[in-house]
């Protein structure tokens, strides 16, 4: 059974997570010139998110399909909970095809490294959310 | 002043690499011959300058792209693959260190290659070669920093070098491994550190076992090295091996594509000086005459038209490659296929340089199969091909279980 009910609740979590990530001045000074828009699709429960770097914006559900992108990135919802988390390697789950990414590759692989400050914005929404439960130790 | 190498600063850099391939041409034979460390090339490899190829201009290099750096490697191998092949070492690590380092290590370390310190990088475990997650241990020190503890293989460039890099596992603070196969992906580590041995190899910590005995690329010192607490300084640590790997590998794959593209070269030269020359006499064989001139002969002339093919074809494959790296075209393949596809001019190279070793030594015929013969030692030395990562059978599986995996991901 999947550790989110549905993908309302991802929106709440991850979605929220990203809203902080597109303002985050590393993030805003990485992406700033380039065209990095990045559809998050989730399976169990479905749900997809976009990621607009340069325009700062986060888009949820039929809002963010409909959308372009330039770099897809594909997983499980459980294994999203752990990556925001900072408890996926992203290489490894690459090379296990626990995790996909199509597209322009070089930037998104290339804001890897920021990801720490995000970690904790997402733990923090849980925590706020009352969701100790989606927290990993 | 450019970033890049310019085309007069390359020109001068690979007059510069002639020289230097002529001498490992002239001293490489004795070398293969006693199966020992050309020594004798340290002085002549750092008075080129040629260690600061493909460090950037802004820490005092070059400045020279994988491309170019290609070239110059090609054209040392041409001269020598065993040595170049050593060399390339340094290339190689320098490569792979100036993509995932900091800005301060970078101005360190490669700072001090820019004035001439050479760097190598032995990863391999003995059991798992490259691919083998590091049993060597990064034992955490209570005034900061690691004792590294365990063995590498394939210590290739060990005898010349100032500088280490290798990868090692984090411990937790009595030595032990993690337990779990995520943990010990996540810990191992990439350092880097100052390398000094005596003469006899020993060092603080560390020291150089002469285990290299092998079918060919004797003059290499590919040694083992050993690891007995070697410290690691806090700011020896560079990143996370595995990911920081994966984008910078292409220095590993291209470089020793460019040495089998030199020995190509090597092996074309060598093979049209024999038979554009040699005559057979009165023959009464697969031909019959009176008087057998071999660069008339059909088989002969088709074997050197495939061999002058092979190495053209070698030639657009390797620059190609390099060239769709700096252009960013390779931001286009799937991400999970970006290191084989880089691989595949490695391979390619590799089975055009064995295929072509051992037709040339058909071609000439019984006297290049002699001890001395440059064909036999090029037949052997090219053996090595097979080899490095990746080989032709890894970048076939990496495809293959790419091109064939199911839509569904795993959880």
């Amino acid at each position: 059974m999947s550790t989110f009910k549905d993908a309302d609740e991802i929106y709440a979590y991850i979605g929220k997570a990203m809203e902080a990530c597109v303002v985050e001045p590393a993030f805003v000074e990485a992406t700033k010139d380039g065209s990095l828009v990045v559809k998050i699709l989730q399976t169990g429960p479905d749900a997809t998110i976009l990621v607009d770097f340069p325009g700062q914006k986060v888009l949820c559900g039929d809002a963010a399909e409909a959308a372009p992108s330039t770099v897809q990135l594909r997983m499980s919802s459980d294994n999203a909970n752990r990556f925001w988390q900072g408890k996926l390697n992203f290489t490894l789950a690459m090379a296990q095809r626990k995790v996909k990414l199509e597209g322009k590759r070089s930037t998104a692989l290339g804001l890897l490294p920021l990801t720490g400050p995000i970690f904790d914005a997402y733990k923090a929404i849980l925590t706020e959310a009352g969701r100790d439960d989606l927290v990993l130790s | 002043m450019s970033d890049k190498m310019t085309e007069a600063e390359f020109e001068a850099a690979f007059a510069k690499a002639t020289e230097l391939s002529d001498y490992f041409r002239e001293i490489g034979p004795e070398h293969d011959r006693k199966n020992t460390f050309a020594k004798s090339t340290i002085t002549k490899f750092k008075k080129s300058g040629l260690g600061a190829l493909n460090v950037p201009k802004e820490y005092g290099g070059m400045g020279a792209d994988i491309l170019q750096t290609s070239k110059i490697v090609s054209e040392l191998s041409r001269g020598d693959s065993a040595i170049t092949l050593a060399y390339n070492m340094h290339y190689i690590m320098v490569g792979i260190t100036m993509g995932l380092m900091s800005d301060v290590q970078n101005k360190e370390w490669l700072g001090r290659v820019a004035a001439g310190d050479i760097m190598f990088g032995p990863f391999s475990e003995q059991r798992a070669g490259f691919s083998g997650l590091a049993d060597m241990t990064a034992v955490p020190q209570p005034e900061g920093g690691w004792r590294l503890y365990g063995k590498k293989v394939w210590g290739t460039l060990c005898e010349a070098a100032n500088i280490v890099t290798t990868n090692a596992t984090i411990t937790d603070a009595d030595g032990n491994l993690p337990d779990t196969f995520e943990e010990r992906v996540e810990k191992e580590s990439f350092f880097i550190a100052n390398f000094k041995v005596d003469s006899k190899g020993q060092g603080d910590g560390i020291r150089i076992e002469k285990t290299w005995d092998a079918l060919g690329m004797h003059a290499t010192g590919t040694q083992t090295i050993h690891f007995e607490g070697f410290y690691v300084p806090e700011d020896g640590f560079i990143c996370e091996w595995r990911s920081g790997a994966f984008g910078v590998l292409e220095w590993a794959s291209l470089m020793f594509a460019s040495i089998y593209l030199g020995m190509q070269y090597r092996v074309l030269e060598e093979a049209r000086a024999v038979l554009s020359k040699k005559t057979l006499g009165a023959t009464f064989g697969a031909i019959a005459a009176a008087e057998t001139k071999v660069s008339n002969v059909g088989h002969i002339v088709d074997g050197i038209g495939d061999m002058a093919s092979r190495v053209e074809l070698s030639r657009r494959v390797v620059y190609r490659t390099c060239q769709e790296l700096i252009d960013g075209y390779d931001d286009n393949w799937p991400v999970e296929l970006r290191f084989p596809y880089i691989g595949l001019a490695k391979t390619f190279t590799a089975e055009n340089v064995m295929h072509m070793t051992k037709r040339a030594m058909s071609l000439v015929g019984g006297s290049s199969f002699k001890k001395g013969a440059i064909f036999e030692r090029l037949y052997r030395d090219s053996a090595a091909s097979m080899f490095q990562p990746l080989n032709a059978d890894q970048s076939c599986t990496y495809i293959g279980e790419q091109l064939l995996a199911p839509e569904e991901l795993n959880d």
